[in-house]
């Protein structure tokens, strides 16, 4: 059972259109009052159960100080600039606050999607209870749809006053927790791929879902097959028109998206990189030596060093971009290429650092994204950053055929 | 005043209509072919555009620009590959005496070079390449009101144009000292240095018991004047990745433009994935290079306490990646990108001497790991 701290302060509840800098030391005091000092240790190897009631209690921390969702407009609790969203990202990343996985898709996907293409009576029913809690995930991929999203096969046949589901999807993160589900499924199957699907909102409570747990390769098992039998999901929770689903889920998203991979990016600099450095002083490598006297392992965790405060500066950039409202659709798959590529090398290199210790396994850390606490589970995980979100490989047909224009 | 992001393009899109005119491929390739290997009428028309003035304080006749502003001529010389003394006079000379304490001296020596009346560079380096001033091998000594200087410095850009070489030199204590040179003193020898990149002009400058005015040090001997190189340095290897980011973006644009038009099985090659991945990592590399030395060039607009870091960062990444940039594009071309008469090797060897001529990647991460590791580790 997680154990919440009993040092909380009184709560404050944070206010866009403020100075910057009040909203930084503010964010990082809140951080300071309410991030368990020893929540890594207590979620080390916690139950699945456990994690998921830590997460809500992290939620409902976020939510009562009003960072839960900065980015959404502010008659629905956000309101915060670009730029405050920066702030916020950032300070909860250096803060040492814990990854908001399970609200995830409901806030950062879900919402926005609704912001920019759902009803106004979509927007009313769902973003307060995303707000509150609800847990949404994502029915994207299929087992013969991965890369070729758009040849997806789940089907939503209309029926009257609804549509009746029927398919199976894949890799889909915390759809045992999910309330509902943002489902991609096809509605017109005689017109070219992108143009016959559509967006829906299911209940994950229906009858005819069934949900299995995957394992993933780093242990955990956080993503299912979630498998529909004639789901009966009602008209009105189509968002945007019918069979415009692709450009739906593909829809103005960049800021979001900029700031989620900026925290991540944060968090990579602060507790992978520059923790690595302050431990590899304590590290003695096989011949006694400290690890961080060892010129290999200084110019290795300096490059890494080096690279992530790179990436800072093209996420700025990005950042300057999207407020001045130029297309931001390809620095946002280099950015995601960039982040990637440099946590791989970082926890492959770690890890052959760490010789044959870098190689213990045990309770891992299953709330902080990457950081099992074990290096060999980490650059596994990795794997998922290089996969998840579009395949590098595929970043690099879109950088290629959108950015630079090169034929398909 | 620094240029407004509006007066930025526009002196982009001047320096590229210029460059485009009078530094083509075909022209760099004339130029470089014989004596001096630089045109002498292009740099005039630099001259006149304000390029050597821009970044130097109107107290000094310049314009009073910043470094930031200067970033968009030192990229638009690498997408040209333009064999020029702007890095070692506009950027670097001309950086080193902003920084002088001694403001006498810089008066008289910035006025000029702003106007390019003259031309400067610096001798910052041993004759092994080493930036480690410790193993500097131009020696220095106090002699009455006046200094010798005996030794050498090598891979000293542009020195037999220079009027003024900003000398970095150590006594036998080992304390580092920066003067100020006339090229044309006695004892002072420039020897060209011949280097694969033909597009830079290198130079082994020799000192045999050279007599210098001690007024001629920009500062004071010692700590300051340690300090103030390293600085100087900085300037270099931020400028010269700025220089390589425009080289690799220009031959990224060269390979793309290929990849698009040559066909092969009867498609463009670009439709092949193991090309068109080629071009991405090249897009990649050239966009988080210039997000990289966009950022390092207004850092030397503020503080010099962050210089030495910026530049290592820089240096640690920008190098490496244009690098890399730059041999897949030759990969693009396929057989004719190795040829002599195709222009790829130009690129890739003008970046990878931009990559190590003011210190390697790996010495500057060492630097790197030095200035901010103690701190991670306290904290």
């Amino acid at each position: 059972m997680w154990q919440s701290p009993d040092t909380l302060v009184s709560p404050i509840m944070f206010e866009p259109g403020g100075p910057l800098e009040e909203l930084r030391d503010g964010v990082r005091e809140w951080c300071a009052a309410h991030v368990p000092k020893d929540w890594r240790e207590q979620q080390r190897g916690a139950t699945h159960q456990e994690l998921v009631e830590f997460m809500e209690w992290w939620g409902a921390q976020l939510r009562e100080a009003g960072l839960l969702a900065p980015h959404w407009p502010k008659e629905w609790g956000g309101g915060f600039s670009v730029r405050e969203q920066v702030v916020i990202a950032e300070e909860l990343a250096r803060g040492d606050g814990p990854r908001n996985g399970l609200y995830h898709v409901g806030v950062f996907n879900v919402a926005p999607t609704l912001v920019h293409s759902g009803t106004q009576e979509q927007r009313e029913r769902y973003l307060p209870a995303i707000w509150g809690g609800e847990v949404w995930c994502q029915g994207y991929s299929e087992p013969n749809a991965g890369s070729d999203l758009a040849g997806l096969q789940t089907r939503a046949v209309r029926d009257g006053e609804n549509y009746v589901v029927n398919g199976q999807k894949v890799w889909t993160s915390w759809a045992k927790e999910a309330d509902r589900c943002m489902l991609l499924a096809r509605t017109d199957p005689d017109v070219p791929k992108h143009k016959g699907i559509s967006c829906l909102i299911v209940d994950m409570h229906a009858p005819g879902i069934e949900v299995r747990p995957i394992r993933q390769a780093w242990g955990p098992a956080d993503f299912n097959e979630v498998f529909f039998d004639d789901v009966i999901v009602p008209v009105d929770n189509l968002i945007g028109p019918e069979n415009r689903g692709w450009a739906v889920a593909s829809g103005t998203l960049a800021a979001e998206r900029a700031v989620v991979i900026l925290e991540a990016a944060e968090r990579l600099r602060c507790n992978g990189i520059e923790a690595a450095i302050a431990e590899a002083a304590a590290t003695r490598l096989e011949g006694g030596e400290p690890a961080l006297e060892d010129s290999a392992v200084r110019e290795l965790l300096a490059s890494c060093y080096a690279e992530v405060q790179v990436l800072r500066r093209v996420l700025n950039e990005m950042i300057d971009d999207i407020l001045r409202g130029a297309d931001v659709s390809g620095t946002s798959s280099i950015i995601k290429v960039l982040y990637s590529d440099l946590l791989h090398r970082f926890t492959r290199e770690l890890t052959a650092l760490h010789g044959v210790a870098g190689q213990l396994d045990g309770p891992v850390l299953a709330c902080a994204g990457w950081e099992t606490g074990f290096w060999m589970n980490d650059y596994i995980h990795s794997f998922g950053w290089l996969i998840g979100g579009g395949t590098n490989e595929i970043l690099r047909n879109v950088i290629g055929e959108r950015m630079l224009g090169l034929p398909r | 005043m620094p240029l407004s992001n509006d007066e930025r393009d526009e002196l982009r899109a001047t320096a590229r209509a210029l460059l485009g005119r009078e530094s083509s491929p075909e022209q760099v390739r004339a130029t470089v072919a014989d004596a001096p290997g630089y045109d002498r009428a292009l740099w005039d028309h630099m001259v006149e555009l304000g390029w050597t003035s821009m970044h130097v304080a109107e107290e000094h006749g310049g314009a009073g620009c910043g470094y930031g502003d200067l970033a968009v001529v030192a990229h638009e010389l690498g997408r040209a590959i333009t064999p020029s003394p702007f890095l070692a006079s506009a950027a670097l000379a001309t950086g080193a005496l902003a920084l002088a304490d001694n403001e006498r001296l810089a008066g008289e020596l910035l006025a000029s070079l702003a106007t390019g009346e003259s031309v400067g560079s610096v001798a910052l380096a041993a004759t092994d390449g080493s930036y480690d001033q410790a193993r500097l091998t131009t020696g220095w000594q106090s002699s009455g009101g006046s200094v010798r200087l005996d030794g050498a410095s090598a891979f000293v850009l542009d020195a037999d144009l220079a009027d003024v070489l900003v000398v970095a030199a150590r006594d036998q204590d080992g304390v580092v000292a920066a003067l100020a040179v006339d090229r044309s003193a006695p004892g002072v020898r420039v020897d060209r240095t011949a280097t694969v990149d033909e597009t830079r002009r290198v130079f082994t400058v020799s000192f045999d018991d050279v007599d210098v005015d001690a007024d001629r040090m920009l500062c004071e001997p010692g700590s300051r004047a340690s300090e103030l190189l390293d600085e100087v340095l900085a300037i270099g290897v931020i400028v010269v990745a700025c220089d390589a980011t425009g080289a690799a973006e220009q031959a990224l644009e060269h390979a793309t433009e290929y990849a698009k038009t040559r066909e092969q099985f009867g498609k463009p090659i670009g439709s092949f994935q193991a090309v068109k991945h080629h071009c991405a990592d090249m897009a990649i590399a050239v966009e988080a290079s210039r997000a990289a030395t966009r950022g390092a060039m207004d850092d030397l607009d503020g503080d010099a306490e962050s210089w030495l870091t910026t530049a290592a960062i820089t240096s640690s990444y920008v190098g490496p990646a244009c690098s890399d940039a730059c041999a897949r594009a030759l990969l693009v071309h396929g057989g004719i990108g190795f040829t002599w008469e195709h222009g790829s090797h130009l690129y890739l060897k003008r970046v990878k001497l931009d990559e190590v001529l003011f210190g390697t990647p790996s010495w500057h991460r060492r630097r790197l790991a030095d200035a901010v590791f103690p701190a991670l580790v306290a904290s």
